[in-house]
């Protein structure tokens, strides 16, 4: 299978594990991941609060750039990039005004043909957990693992059009195919900040807070994200967070796509699990697992 | 529900906000399911539901300089609850664009700096250079060493390089041009 893959800025930059470690999955998968030539950042959540059609253009740039492709599907590993594209898409069939708008911005045609999803869906929808389970080699025998979405990847469902907004299952799903032991918990898909990481700090600490305390007290050994702005805020806040708590937390931020890997039976170094600051190979070590 | 009154500041702000967001404020039932949910709804910070409140009370000064916009990190749990489907970052979105236009201060000026560094990336080299950006920000709000410890842990552990900061500075002007292009529409007016 042969797919448009858009990275997105972060995973060129501090998410570098994740994308290495999406290359290696769908390569085990025999999915040829195309990155779109040229693409572009999707302005984030600084363009579509300043200005609405600088954000629409920005995505529609990426969708014209993917579309010249000639492939029917484009994969997004960030959930923030992957809700712009299709938002954009969506927008402009649903309003030939503002399609016109942002073609003349962007001087170029976009079709809107694309079908977009984010890494999690196009494994559990697209490839399917069928054959995601024929390649488990190593299963994750004994790792109790905290499945966290976030909000971008499921919410607004208008938009997403994936899972469930409360309680997703998808990651779920994928985390036991790889043979680990899932926990459920209350913090799914509740915020952990995003954005605010560097502007309001201390936002971020009360957000990741909850979630790192309800994880530390239901035993896990790891949480496990989809998204790279979840990874950081959850990753990098746990020493602030214990201050508060009089605690010390050391609780590893995976990416799923890091876990699917190691049961791929991928080393851990190829797959980015050396490069976090919460150092995850302690406790995968002792499950014997890396 | 909100009864229109007919008054000059319906039509100056309230109309403005609904037209351009897309959003149809007045279906709003100050329920308040949004601010429930809100996760960056504090005491300092009112939530949605007041917000809302303020734009249709055409109360403008007020719902411009409303810090929850700012903080509104578009999650989507308002919409997602919604019993009347206001998607509110569209709201936000408005309403940031008009205090622009009206010539209104930031309300919160760390968030808006952020955001100002971080376009300002976008629009120059196409991509956002997060360390260059998060330096810049550091920088210029007399905090150059904050979170040092963490970056040279993530550097040890090779998570990025400090030659990062000094590559990738090759322009992208095809989307420079969109921005330009972008703001000379935005100035021109919205319909």
């Amino acid at each position: 299978m042969r797919v448009s893959y858009y990275p997105g800025c972060s995973l060129e930059g501090t998410a570098k594990s994740y994308d290495i470690s999406v290359r290696h999955v769908c390569r085990s998968l025999d999915i040829q991941l195309e990155e779109v030539p040229t693409w572009a950042c999707c302005g984030s959540s600084p363009a579509l609060k300043m200005n609405r059609l600088l954000s629409t253009a920005l995505s529609a740039h990426n969708l014209a750039l993917a579309e010249r492709q000639n492939l029917s599907d484009v994969v997004a590993p960030c959930p923030f990039c992957f809700r712009r594209l299709k938002s954009a898409q969506e927008e402009m069939a649903r309003d030939p005004a503002l399609r016109q708008k942002v073609e003349q911005t962007i001087e170029s045609q976009v079709n809107g043909n694309l079908t977009i999803h984010n890494l999690l869906g196009f494994l559990t929808e697209r490839v399917g957990m069928k054959a995601i389970g024929e390649k488990i080699r190593k299963p994750l025998t004994g790792l109790k693992l905290i499945p966290y979405y976030g909000c971008y990847v499921v919410k607004p469902p208008s938009v997403t059009c994936f899972d469930d907004p409360a309680n997703p299952t998808s990651l779920d799903e994928i985390l036991r195919a790889a043979g680990g032991e899932v926990l459920d918990w209350d913090f799914k898909s509740e915020c952990c900040g995003a954005g605010l990481s560097l502007s309001k700090p201390e936002k971020v600490c009360e957000l990741t807070g909850r979630l790192v305390r309800d994880a530390a007290w239901r035993g896990a050994d790891a949480i496990v994200v989809v998204c790279q702005l979840c990874q950081a805020n959850l990753d990098l806040r746990q020493r602030e967070i214990g201050l508060t708590d009089k605690k010390e937390y050391q609780l590893p931020v995976i990416y799923f796509t890091e876990l699917l890997g190691l049961a791929f039976g991928c080393a851990s170094e190829q797959l980015g699990l050396d490069r976090h600051f919460v150092d995850p190979l302690a406790v995968l070590k002792r499950k014997g697992l890396a | 529900m909100f009864r229109l009154t007919g008054a000059l500041s319906e039509q100056e702000f309230l109309h403005h906000v609904v037209q351009r967001s897309g959003q149809n404020l007045l279906e709003c039932l100050q329920c308040g399911k949004c601010t429930g949910g809100c996760p960056i709804a504090s005491e300092k910070v009112s939530g949605p539901r007041r917000l809302i409140a303020e734009i249709l009370s055409g109360m403008r000064n007020e719902a411009l300089k409303n810090p929850t916009w700012w903080y509104c990190v578009s999650c989507g749990t308002c919409m997602t609850r919604c019993p009347v489907d206001i998607n509110m970052y569209q709201v936000a979105t408005a309403l940031c664009e008009l205090a622009q236009e009206g010539g209104i201060a930031p309300s919160e000026r760390d968030i808006h700096l952020f955001e100002e560094l971080f376009l300002k990336s976008v629009e120059k080299y196409g991509r956002v250079k997060e360390l260059r950006t998060v330096a810049a920000y550091n920088v210029i709000t007399k905090n150059p060493l904050k979170d040092m410890d963490k970056a040279v842990t993530l550097m040890r552990k090779g998570a990025f390089s400090p030659l990062e900061i000094l590559s990738g500075w090759a322009k992208d002007r095809k989307v420079s041009r969109i921005f330009a292009l972008a703001r000379r529409t935005s100035e021109g007016g919205h319909e």
